[in-house]
């Protein structure tokens, strides 16, 4: 062995896996946070619904509390979270 | 005034009021006596109504019995008659008591125990007297005063009579308490003193001729004094005489006597003598002379004639004090001679000429000369007008010759000289009513009209040679003149502009241009501190300069900046101590004020930030975070926030690196855990964008990965790494013939050295499909292994330059002195096509705000002409932008219908709401 590798500096970006670039309620990219917040990452995370939809965690908070129905502002259907994560 | 039998008339009744109307209890007592005669001759302030119902000048016997009753006297203590008050057996009223009181009283005005006088008698009015007062200075605040009260006392009274000569008849009897200080019941009386009256004291008269007389003794000895010879009389007989003569009323005689002789004198003397002198100079000497005498002479006439000047020439106000008349006459018969003033100042300006010239002339004589002027009172009208008129032409021409002949420093230092030797003058000869106007022509005629010539001759070359001296001297006079510092000030500011041009303007000297930026910013600062006393406007045209010509190129001092910046920071920079670094970054900060487009600047900060992190590279956190904090101050929160993500990042990779560690060590595993993995796990929009590249790793590497991934993710749900080998670097163990190295690498490099633990040999297509690193990488991978300075792989054929048909090979020989070798700086460069991204992205992020600028604009205006709209946004925008670019962005705006070109004039725009 001429060389070994000792250590390993590396680096990786993470992004949301979202199935969109853009939060459907507040239009900022999932890449940022929802209009309330300053730093994206876990204080401004995403959540998914069972339709498959996502968005900022509070921006569909917000969306719910003001509609009598839990229903998703994409499709309309019954907004339940998604449990089994990729 | 009552004579001596009246008195025996007199009763003992006493009226004491208070005056509650001042501020002190003034005591007033009155006496009415029983005779009215007496009473009705003396003027009463009106007494307030007593107890007893009588007021004015009223009559109250003080009953025998409470003599402390009597309400006039409450307050004071009021002391009981004695047992004396039994009548004495020798009088012929036995019936009348004697009765004694003692009271304090307040002091007024009068320095001396006195009883007042009528005249004062707010303050005291006694009426009348039927006893004696007594007065004893208790303290200096008040005095004790008795009055004994008894029945007429013939022998008081007379005594009183032979003191009343000069006052009137009541405040008379004050003065003869002196004589009754042994007071008591029964006071001794001194000895009758009988009144003298003697007729008025005769004046004696003086003989016929004393006037003649006497005026011809004063005339001897005033042409004695003009002569210079002895003076016969004593002087005090002299004084004694004229004192005589005015108070025998012949002062006016006098007067008109001694200005006639002193004229002649002047006149037949003084004027004659002068006019023979033909020589300048001896002229002025005995014009001298000739002043000096006079006053001499003048200021002993005056004393023996002092009395006159006192009573007579002070009270008459139509004749001049005996000086004054001296100086009138000299002015009128010598100097007011048109040749003697002529020549006099002729010569005084020849004088004058000569010392500015540089002769060594007799002060002396200039001061005493002008001040006779200024005595005389000629100095403004015969002298001044006519001095500053020759100065400004001797100054006018000097002016003229120097600035042609002279360097500029050289002529600074002349000027300040001639204004000091002019100051001087001032001070020691001429008048100084005369400084103002003379140093004025002096200054305009050497400064002023030379402003434009000294600072477009001179200004530059100082400032290059930085002479400080020079430019302070220059700022000095300069101060002194109107507009000077005005043109100083412009000189100084296009002067800059043009010298900073020069060093932003060409892209050669781009690599010092922030280190020349940042010297040249000293030595203006420098010179405004040290030459220019900080002067505000100064300070601010060195601001308003550089924020000129820093901008004259856009973007690339910004650009250039933030690399200026990267360096400093950036490890290994051993030059600079903590607080260097930090005076440094403040310079920065200051250069950095200037700039226009601060997005460039961010995005090349942010850039290298980055790497600098990632990459390890960072000397000093706590360096990173007050230029972060500095650059926060300047730009608020916004500016930095992504900047500020970024240490966030790092810090949130620092705790999931210690979760991993933990973790690996709990797994059991068969992974070789020799490798100390540390990832940094990015936020996206904090960071610039990197590429997404995908290379081959070796087995292990790629499993490692795999765990750290789960792991990851595991904590983190709904998210997905991008892994970004461009910024990854190891470090390696190898073996060499010489022993065992370190070598730090860039991951790539590592990749590549990796593949030769199998083999020999390798040609660059082996290499490159193996790694399956992109082909720019590569090559620059390859060079830096095999050309560089530690050159760990060998190259055929040898040469500067990766081409796709060489092959590389294992330096078995490498050697090294260090044993950790570092070949990851390629890491750290900047590739060109790195800038050039960067720069693309602050330019495409531009035109957000170009867009933004012109909606905002259309949205308030409704409607606009194209060019108004350009030259609003022009002032809108912070950065540098070419008017196509505008109307690029103006088109994509119509396209988006944000807005609409207006149907009927193509060049106006409307907004679409």
């Amino acid at each position: 062995m001429k060389f070994k590798i000792k250590s390993w500096n590396s680096v990786a970006i993470w992004k949301w896996l979202a199935n969109d670039d853009k939060c459907g309620i507040c239009r900022a990219p999932f890449d940022g946070c929802c209009s309330d917040c300053k730093i994206p990452g876990d204080d401004c995370p995403l959540v998914w619904g069972v339709c498959s939809h996502c968005f900022h965690m509070h921006c569909i908070m917000k969306w719910l509390a003001a509609q009598q129905n839990q229903i998703c502002p994409m499709c309309r259907q019954d907004w339940a979270l998604k449990s089994d994560l990729p | 005034m009552p004579c001596a039998d009246e008195l025996y008339n007199y009763c003992c009744s006493a009226l004491c009021i208070l005056d509650e109307s001042s501020s002190h209890h003034t005591l007033k007592i009155t006496f009415g006596g029983v005779h009215t005669r007496s009473c009705s001759t003396v003027p009463l302030p009106s007494a307030p109504t007593t107890k007893h119902g009588f007021s004015g000048l009223t009559q109250v016997n003080v009953p025998p019995e409470a003599p402390s009753q009597h309400p006039g006297l409450s307050g004071f203590s009021l002391l009981p008659p004695t047992p004396s008050s039994s009548p004495a057996p020798s009088y012929p009223y036995p019936l009348i008591p004697t009765y004694r009181y003692s009271f304090m009283l307040p002091i007024y005005s009068q320095p001396q125990p006195q009883l007042p006088s009528p005249s004062a008698h707010h303050d005291w009015v006694p009426l009348f007297i039927g006893g004696i007062f007594l007065w004893e200075s208790l303290d200096s605040k008040s005095f004790k005063s008795q009055f004994v009260i008894r029945n007429g006392d013939t022998s008081m009274a007379a005594m009183t009579k032979g003191d009343s000569a000069k006052s009137s008849n009541f405040s008379s009897l004050g003065n003869s308490n002196g004589i009754n200080r042994t007071s008591g019941m029964n006071p001794k009386i001194g000895a009758t003193k009988k009144l003298i009256i003697k007729n008025f004291r005769e004046k004696p008269k003086v003989s016929e001729d004393y006037q003649i007389e006497t005026w011809k003794k004063l005339k001897e000895a005033v042409i004695a004094i003009q002569t210079s010879k002895r003076i016969d009389d004593c002087l005090e007989d002299l004084y004694k005489a004229v004192e005589n003569m005015c108070s025998y009323k012949m002062a006016a005689q006098l007067y008109d006597n001694l200005k006639d002789v002193i004229e002649n004198h002047v006149r037949e003397n003084v004027e004659p003598y002068i006019r023979g002198v033909q020589d300048r100079k001896i002229f002025l000497k005995e014009m001298e002379a000739c002043w000096k005498a006079h006053c001499n002479q003048m200021t002993k006439i005056r004393s023996i004639f002092t009395y006159l000047d006192r009573r007579y020439v002070l009270h008459t106000p139509s004749i001049p004090s005996i000086w004054d008349m001296g100086l009138e006459l000299f002015r009128k018969h010598v100097i007011g001679q048109q040749l003697a003033q002529t020549r006099t100042v002729e010569g005084l300006l020849m004088l004058i000429e000569n010392e500015r010239q540089g002769d060594v002339v007799d002060r002396s004589l200039l001061k005493s000369l002008l001040r006779m002027l200024s005595d005389l009172q000629i100095y403004q009208d015969v002298f001044e007008h006519r001095f500053l008129q020759a100065t400004d032409a001797v100054y006018t021409t000097e002016g003229r010759r120097l600035m042609q002949e002279m360097e500029v420093p050289e002529y600074l230092h002349h000027v300040e000289k001639r204004l000091q030797e002019e100051s001087d003058r001032v001070l020691h000869y001429l008048d100084s009513g005369t400084k103002w106007a003379l140093i004025h022509t002096v200054e305009r005629q050497l400064i002023s009209e030379h402003l434009g010539s000294i600072l477009g001759k001179g200004l530059e070359n100082l400032l290059d040679n930085n002479r400080l001296p020079d430019l302070k001297l220059l700022y000095s006079l300069f101060s002194r003149v109107k507009n000077g510092l005005t043109d100083l000030c412009f000189h100084f500011n296009s002067y800059i502009k043009k010298k900073g041009r020069t060093i932003v303007i060409d892209p050669e000297k781009d690599k010092s241009m922030v280190q020349d930026l940042l010297d040249f910013k000293d030595k203006m600062d420098n010179i405004v501190n040290s030459c220019f006393q900080k002067n505000d406007k100064f300070v601010n045209s060195v601001k308003e300069a550089f924020e000129h010509f820093i901008n004259q190129r856009p973007n690339k001092p910004a650009e250039l900046i933030a690399k200026f910046v990267d360096a400093k920071l950036r490890l290994g920079n051993k030059e600079a101590t903590e607080e260097e670094l930090e005076r440094l970054l403040d310079k920065i900060m200051v250069m950095f004020r200037f700039i226009h487009g601060k997005d460039v600047f961010e995005a090349f900060y942010k850039k290298d930030l980055a790497k600098r992190l990632l990459v390890g590279k960072s000397a000093s956190v706590d360096a990173e975070k007050s230029m972060l904090s500095k650059l926060k101050q300047e730009c608020g929160g916004a500016f930095t926030s992504k900047l500020e993500g970024m240490f966030k990042d790092m810090e949130l990779s620092r705790d999931i690196n210690t979760a991993f560690k933990q973790h690996i060590s709990n797994l059991k595993s068969d992974i070789d855990t020799s490798v100390d993995l540390t990832v940094s796990v990015l936020t996206m929009g904090y960071w610039p964008t990197y590429p997404a590249v995908e290379v081959n790793l070796p087995k292990e590497l790629l499993r490692y990965q795999e765990i750290f991934k789960k792991f990851y993710l595991g904590k983190h749900s709904g998210r997905r790494l991008q892994w970004q080998p461009t910024l990854g670097h190891c470090m390696l163990r190898a073996t060499f013939e010489n022993g065992k190295k370190e070598l730090q690498v860039s991951l790539f490099q590592a990749l590549v050295l990796l593949l030769f633990n199998d083999v020999e040999d390798l040609s660059y297509e082996e290499i490159k499909s193996a790694t399956n690193i992109e082909e720019g990488e590569i090559k620059r991978t390859l060079q830096s292994l095999a050309c560089g300075k530690a050159r760990v792989l060998q190259k055929t054929p040898k040469g500067k330059d990766v081409s796709e048909e060489d092959k590389f090979q294992f330096n078995r020989e490498f050697a090294n002195k260090l044993f950790r070798v570092k070949i990851n700086q390629i890491q750290m460069k900047e590739t060109n096509e790195e800038q050039k991204a960067t720069e693309e992205r602050v330019f495409h992020d531009r035109q957000y705000q170009i867009d933004a600028a012109i909606v905002r604009i259309m949205k308030m205006r409704k409607t606009l002409s194209h060019q108004l709209l350009v030259s609003e946004l022009y002032n809108q925008l912070k950065f540098s932008v070419t008017p196509t670019d505008l109307k690029k962005r103006i088109e994509s705006l119509i396209d988006r219908d944000y807005m609409a070109r207006d149907k009927e004039n193509p060049k106006q725009y409307n907004y679409v709401a």
